[in-house]
């Protein structure tokens, strides 16, 4: 949990610029350009949740592939920068090479993806996809790596007995639960975690947050969660960044913006979220999200806005503060912020 | 359709160079109907005469210009392919699909007759087959044999999409939109299931080309009719790589592998086109 | 009096885990109860993974027969609809709406597709004027329009659009009882409050009873007359929707409801998250 006396001089464990990166696709000699992720810029500080929410095709998923350096073609960062600071180093993702994104993955970047079964081998037991992931890291002899991965598992509330057991023998919690233990066995600095949860039971669901919630606790670390459930940033997130269409359209302290969100969009999905226990329906929100290879000029939201005005047809609103920690892209909010023109394309 | 084609020529090399080969090898096919010369006919130019003019591919030791007979050779040896896997296509497509959506006890025995065809060897079949058959066997005979003998490991693969596709929520809509087996099979799954069609289609056609030449370069076939395979059979008859009329053989054998890399060119970069996943990216077209 | 629509009494179905000796589970395990005792109503059908209830609605849809028990629609015995008429007939009554909606439909192929052969099927439609008048009417019920859909492919269209292009194939033939399974799980949150409510509008002024499947308590709160609460195929509770969300008596609804996550819930409770109940008890399968 962020406290306010965080020291003024604390520097973010990352910090994304201006990031750009577009899927780009050649059929027959006709390109195009799915632009994902337009001008993001976002800090993460020590010891903070960092939810990042949005419905489909938003570009969350992008996003966070792009921070954790998991670029493939036909996907192209095409201008901004992800700088993280991993005990006082600062390291230039997309200016240094691929053995600067060796030395810090694990150890000081990890990551929990949403298929868990992904992360564990199938035909090993769990013990080794441990000693795969994390023994050159710890760099203690084998012993002690146990009793550490051990130690480590207690504090997911998991057996060791489940060191001699296969995936499959596993329930789905308890193999994200294991994903989890993994990704924080060696105690990084940033965690970055793309739905989790969002393939688990509701029971187990709480369960499994309650946990994570714990961990980053215990150990300080910091954490980008990205889900479209709203409910789950409710519950453990301490700041929450809303994307719309590839871009920022709001970000601040979670209880600001359930409590008095300012961005239209931000507005109707928590508007539109069912509570247990009542029987009003909300009005829903026309159309659709535009398509990201051909977005509507000026703000991306215009076309479905209840506030749209004719500079939002034209100009892009800029993502700028209008309270202490909170920013908002939106010319209704925030009249004169023009955004700045994009760099060209590298 | 066409804008299609355009495109995959100039932005596919691989299609490109296939087109190329195979149309230079239809082009020599064609050419047979304006020969001057009948292939049945013997001494009818100075024989063993090298590649020069007027006969540019030389002569063979029965007196027959290489060309022409090249021309009629390659026209045969295309024509009984194409017709053995046509049968055969439509074979592995017919029992394959119907085993696959059936499932249960139809999905068995067409299975059981199918492994049967499987394992059954070729080679000796043929051979038995022409013994048996002996003055009597016509090329038609044969292209039905081989088709027959073609089919099952098609099939399989086939079974294997129509099963998966069977458990597709999208069936279950088009039932529900009363939509009929048959219906079902031809207008949902035959899509999915063509990439598989095409480019078995080309191997089919390189099998049999290659067991057609195999079965009359040992002369096992009408040995009248020019085919490639039989070309070589005659050379290997006046022992022509011995007597030096080394292009009696060298020019049939180009050919054909002329052929065949043409074939597997087109199969190979029209795949990518025809798979239902890229054609999802480029929407439905 | 009307008669009941949907009865069903001990169902069960099993299947065997493999093994040597054949071991067998049961995915569902002795369910009973009725819909549209009093006229058309949603029921609510609310079970996690693992609860049997995809496979509930698949008996109840046909494409599954039950192992043991009586499916009963309108008092015609499941087991006993064989032939295409009878399932023909049977599908005009009861139509599905599956849970992902971009599977629900061919990716390869157009949309207005399967409108329209359910429109010749199931109402009637004699002519191609006739199919598409009728879609068009079905497609406004649900706040679409042919002129919107019509040439479209899936991928065209987002996931609540295509959810609703479903409902309206669903209507066209004017059934009785839709059966729904997890309708709004993978359409995004803001436009599910949309389609949840269009079926209380298809309850309320078309007569349509909905047999309402989720793991998602609030929506099913919002609309459902009454709820059965399934676990590992085995029904724990059931009645009258209200009552028994806003008073569960069975300790495992108890617990679905209380993890149930509040938006209304800020961060500062976020204490009760510390002490979530062991993991031991649900987990460990």
């Amino acid at each position: 949990m962020t406290t306010e006396t965080s020291s003024p001089q604390a520097r973010p464990v990352v910090e994304v610029s201006r990031l750009r990166a577009y899927y780009q696709t050649q059929q027959f000699g006709v390109q195009r350009d799915v632009r994902a992720v337009d001008d993001v810029s976002l800090k993460v500080m020590p010891d903070e949740i960092y939810g990042l929410a949005g419905e489909s095709s938003c570009g969350k998923s992008t996003l966070i592939k792009t921070i954790a350096g998991a670029i493939r073609p036909p996907l192209k960062v095409q201008g901004g920068s992800v700088v993280f600071n991993f005990g006082g180093r600062d390291l230039n993702l997309y200016q240094s090479g691929p053995e600067a994104l060796d030395a810090i993955r694990w150890k000081h970047l990890s990551y929990v993806m949403q298929g868990s079964m992904g992360v564990l081998n199938p035909v090993r037991r769990v013990k080794h996809s441990f000693v795969d992931f994390a023994y050159r890291h710890i760099g203690k002899p084998m012993p002690e790596f146990m009793e550490v991965v051990r130690h480590h598992l207690g504090r997911v509330h998991l057996g060791s007995e489940v060191l001699q057991a296969y995936p499959h023998e596993l329930s789905g919690g308890m193999r994200q639960r294991l994903a989890i233990a993994l990704a924080t066995v060696c105690k990084p600095e940033l965690i970055i975690a793309d739905e989790p949860t969002t393939a688990l039971d509701v029971i187990v669901q709480k369960g499994v947050l309650g946990m994570i919630r714990e961990v980053q606790r215990e150990l300080k670390t910091s954490m980008i969660f990205v889900t479209h459930d709203m409910a789950v940033h409710a519950h453990l997130c301490d700041r929450l960044g809303v994307m719309y269409a590839g871009r920022l359209i709001e970000e601040g302290a979670t209880r600001d913006i359930f409590s008095r969100p300012r961005h239209p969009y931000t507005t109707h999905l928590i508007a539109s979220l069912p509570r247990i226990g009542s029987t009003v329906s909300v009005k829903a929100l026309e159309g659709a999200p535009p398509n990201l290879a051909d977005p509507p000029k000026g703000c991306r939201f215009h076309p479905r806005c209840p506030l749209a005005m004719d500079i939002c047809k034209q100009q892009t609103p800029a993502f700028a503060e209008v309270a202490p920690g909170h920013r908002v892209a939106c010319f209704a909010v925030n009249p004169v912020a023009v955004a700045a023109p994009l760099e060209a394309t590298t | 359709m066409l804008k299609i084609i355009r495109d995959l020529l100039l932005h596919n090399r691989g299609f490109a160079a296939g087109v190329f080969l195979l149309g230079f090898v239809l082009v020599i096919a064609a050419l047979s109907f304006v020969s001057p010369y009948n292939p049945l006919d013997s001494y009818v130019v100075p024989p063993d005469m090298p590649p020069g003019w007027p006969h540019i591919l030389g002569t063979t030791s029965r007196g027959q210009d290489v060309f022409w007979m090249l021309s009629f050779a390659i026209r045969n040896t295309l024509a009984f392919g194409l017709l053995v896997a046509l049968i055969s296509r439509v074979l592995s497509l017919v029992i394959g699909l119907v085993a696959g959506y059936a499932g249960g006890w139809v999905d068995r025995v067409l299975m059981s007759i199918n492994d049967t065809f499987i394992v059954i060897p070729l080679f000796p079949i043929l051979v038995l087959f022409y013994f048996v058959m002996r003055d009597k066997m016509s090329w038609a005979a044969l292209a039905g044999v081989m088709a027959c003998l073609g089919w099952a490991y098609d099939a399989r693969l086939i079974r294997s999409v129509a099963m998966s596709l069977r458990t597709r929520e999208f069936t279950e809509t088009s039932i529900f939109s009363g939509m009929s087996m048959p219906q079902i099979l031809v207008k949902e799954h035959l899509p999915y299931v063509m990439p598989i069609v095409f480019s078995t289609t080309m191997n089919n056609i390189n099998w049999s080309i290659g067991l057609e030449v195999t079965l009359s370069v040992l002369g096992f076939t009408d040995i009248n009719t020019p085919t490639i395979g039989s070309m070589i059979y005659w050379a290997n008859q006046h022992t022509a790589m011995v007597a030096g009329v080394w292009w009696w053989i060298a020019f049939p054998v180009a050919l054909v592998i002329m052929t065949f890399i043409g074939l597997f060119l087109l199969a190979v970069s029209m795949n990518e086109f025809i798979d239902p996943r890229s054609r999802l990216g480029r929407g439905g077209e | 009096m009307t008669a009941t629509l949907l009865e069903l009494r001990n169902v069960v179905r099993t299947y065997s885990k493999g093994g040597l000796f054949g071991k067998s589970a049961r995915a569902v395990d002795d369910v009973s109860f009725e819909v549209g005792v009093n006229g058309p109503e949603i029921l609510a059908i609310i079970g996690e993974s693992g609860s049997g209830k995809t496979t509930l609605a698949r008996m109840i849809l046909g494409t599954v027969r039950a192992s043991g028990g009586s499916i009963r629609f309108k008092d015609i015995d499941m087991a006993q609809v064989k032939s295409r008429s009878q399932r023909m007939a049977f599908m005009r009554q009861v139509q599905p709406i599956f849970q992902n909606p971009f599977e629900a439909f061919n990716p390869l192929k157009r949309l207005d597709r399967y409108l329209l052969a359910t429109a010749r099927h199931f109402a009637d439609a004699r002519t191609d004027e006739a199919a598409a008048a009728a879609s068009d009417a079905a497609l406004r019920k649900v706040g679409l329009s042919m002129v919107e859909v019509k040439g479209r492919f899936p991928h065209e269209m987002s996931g609540g659009q295509l959810q609703r292009v479903a409902i309206a194939r669903a209507l066209i033939a004017s059934p009785l009882l839709l059966v729904a399974d997890e309708p709004v799980s993978m359409v995004d949150a803001s436009l599910r409050t949309a389609i949840v409510n269009l079926f209380k509008k298809l309850r309320d002024e078309l007569g349509v009873s909905i047999i309402y499947i989720t793991h998602d308590l609030a929506t099913a709160y919002s609309i459902s007359d009454r709820v059965v609460i399934m676990r590992r195929g085995v029904v724990v509770e059931a009645g009258d929707a209200r009552a028994t969300l806003d008073n569960p008596q069975h300790p495992y609804s108890i617990e679905l409801k209380s993890a149930v996550l509040s938006p209304n819930m800020s961060p500062e409770v976020a204490p009760e998250l510390a002490s979530a109940p062991s993991l031991t008890t649900y987990t460990q399968e």
